[in-house]
């Protein structure tokens, strides 16, 4: 596998973090636990704003972000965050906040006390008042004396990410943070780390989930089999994911007449026969789907199965790194 | 200092069914103290049935199950199930996490001992005037459950199945290599409590038959508290997500 990078762009910042120096920066970190290498000579910087880091399930996100909230010690390289090491550097959290993936929490404390108790380890001067806030902020203000061992887990994440912020933290870093909360929490979620990225905070969550960074990530670094596959701008990411050759497999009542209209139609980029079914590969998505009912009208032949076979995200990812 | 991390970690310790199963098995030697006195001919040996039940039952078992069990869960369950990052990614040393922690296992092992003995010597003792001998083991099993339980939360940090590690150091280690290997006392808590215990009660119909003085098991007693919380607490400031969770 070719293990190029892709950079669409430089890493994008904030509306009002235009400029500012980068708030965090990895620098060809690589982490292994015996002879498994997790995370491969990784670097890049941040700046405030949000950064999705995307990859499959056991890419070295959350070995990533282990590292950067200082929970994991680099097997090599250097992450800073506001130029000090995160290793062993307690005093650091006092800039960071952080969501972890588990859904752990005090379960005999309520939500408020539980928010509260995060504010006193803080040593922040109004500790109830910043509690107040910052569940205000999550939106749990009528179940905040509940226990927090009876929420939901959207509640869980919620009372979580208000622990995470209750000392507003420069940085804010999120494992999978969307995992198991319904669609309303999640719109709620996205819109409430919007907000505080544009206030010029540096917000990196993890996803194995696409349509997450469509709807959050300005900025997005990639991370497959532990090597960064790709960093920049999502949107053109995006572009080179659906742009990719598609391949499909088509069952039909005549193949052979298929095969022979759709090179005729000049939509496919090459095909086999094998087995009664046709296999297709495409690099325009969007024009073959469209065209492929079209070309089988006219030749008067019936589609009776329709299957895409690289739809997985380690396919995607794969291509990213190809590319 | 707030010690809220205190605070918390007793609060939660109060609602969790081990504590009720910690507090049953202590009530262990208390029934024995009622069927001793209920006895129709067991008045004449009460003071040697009480130092028999402290120096087998209660130093020999009860006191480092109860630390065992107190010790390894106020951090290290934490470090399981993952609430332990709540604590650590927060602006505070992690000797002052362990010190809270290691405390309030301390506290609550000294509550469970104290009610136990303290039933035993109502039961026992009562009228006998017997203050200074009940004061002496009570002293004893303060100063041993502070070296068990700091030990054991350092053991919980070092490893996830301190639990087993420490059934092991009680029951083969104290209990079995001790008794054959002479220098190994040196090593047991358990010989430094009896021997704290034996010094405390300064009476020579009163024993405890401490193979160490008392001077040298306070301060083994002592180094052993001190160094386990020193090294926990370096381990706890390199702990990582993951070896655990």
């Amino acid at each position: 596998m070719n293990t190029e990078t892709i950079h669409t762009t430089e890493p994008q910042l904030a509306p009002d973090g235009r400029g500012l120096p980068s708030t965090l920066e990895v620098r060809n970190v690589s982490h292994w636990y015996g002879n498994l290498v997790a995370v491969n000579d990784v670097s890049f910087k941040l700046q405030p704003g949000i950064t999705g880091l995307l990859g499959p399930n056991g890419a070295g996100k959350s070995t990533l972000l282990h590292m950067m909230a200082g929970f994991l010690k680099p097997s090599s390289g250097q992450v800073e965050i506001i130029d000090q090491s995160t290793w062993r550097n307690p005093q650091l959290y006092r800039n960071i906040g952080l969501v972890i993936e588990r859904e752990s929490v005090y379960g005999s404390l309520s939500g408020y006390d539980f928010v509260l108790f995060n504010a006193r380890l803080h040593g922040l001067p109004h500790p109830h008042e910043a509690t107040r806030h910052a569940i205000k902020l999550v939106d749990l203000e009528t179940a905040a004396h509940r226990a927090t061992g009876g929420y939901s887990k959207g509640m869980k994440q919620r009372i979580k990410i208000a622990a995470a912020i209750v000392h507003d933290p420069h940085v804010l870093l999120l494992d999978e943070p969307f995992n198991g909360a319904d669609p309303g929490v999640r719109v709620f979620l996205m819109d409430m780390l919007r907000a505080w990225a544009a206030e010029g905070r540096t917000i990196v969550f993890s996803s194995h989930i696409l349509e997450e960074m469509d709807q959050l990530g300005e900025n997005v670094i990639v991370i497959v089999a532990g090597r960064l596959a790709a960093s920049g701008d999502f949107r053109a990411i995006r572009r080179l994911m659906t742009q990719r050759p598609h391949t499909f497999s088509i069952r039909s009542s005549d193949n052979l007449e298929l095969a022979r209209a759709l090179i005729a139609a000049d939509i496919v980029s090459g095909l086999d026969l094998e087995n009664g079914v046709l296999v297709v590969r495409t690099k325009d998505f969007d024009r073959f789907t469209l065209e492929l009912p079209r070309v089988a009208r006219r030749a008067d032949i019936d589609l009776t199965e329709l299957d895409p076979l690289d739809e997985s995200l380690e396919s995607v990812f794969s291509y990213l790194v190809e590319a | 200092m707030n010690l809220y991390i205190l605070r918390l970690t007793l609060r939660q310790t109060v609602g969790q069914r081990r504590t009720w199963v910690i507090l049953l098995f202590a009530s262990v030697p208390v029934i024995f103290a009622l069927i001793f006195r209920l006895a129709a001919d067991a008045d004449e040996n009460r003071l040697e049935f009480f130092m028999e039940g402290m120096d087998g039952l209660v130093i020999g078992l009860i006191l480092p199950l109860t630390a065992l069990v107190f010790g390894t869960a106020v951090l290290g369950q934490e470090l399981e199930d993952g609430t332990a990052v709540y604590l650590l990614s927060k602006p505070i040393s992690r000797w002052r996490v362990v010190l809270e922690k290691a405390t309030a296992a301390w506290i609550a092992t000294s509550v469970v001992l104290g009610i136990s003995i303290g039933a035993m010597a109502l039961i026992l003792l009562a009228g006998d005037a017997e203050y200074r001998l009940i004061l002496a083991g009570s002293a004893a099993l303060s100063f041993g459950a502070l070296a068990y339980v700091s030990l054991f939360v350092c053991l919980s940090i070092m490893f996830s199945r301190a639990l087993i590690i420490g059934i092991v150091y009680v029951f083969v280690w104290e209990a079995l290599i001790t008794a054959l290997i002479n220098n190994a006392r040196y090593f047991s808590i358990r010989e430094f409590t009896v021997g704290v215990g034996d010094a405390l009660v300064d009476d020579s119909t009163a024993t405890f038959n401490a193979s160490l003085n008392g001077t040298e098991s306070v301060i083994l007693l002592l180094a052993v508290a001190a160094a386990t919380i020193v090294y926990a607490s370096h381990r706890l400031g390199s702990f990582q997500l993951g070896d655990r969770t």
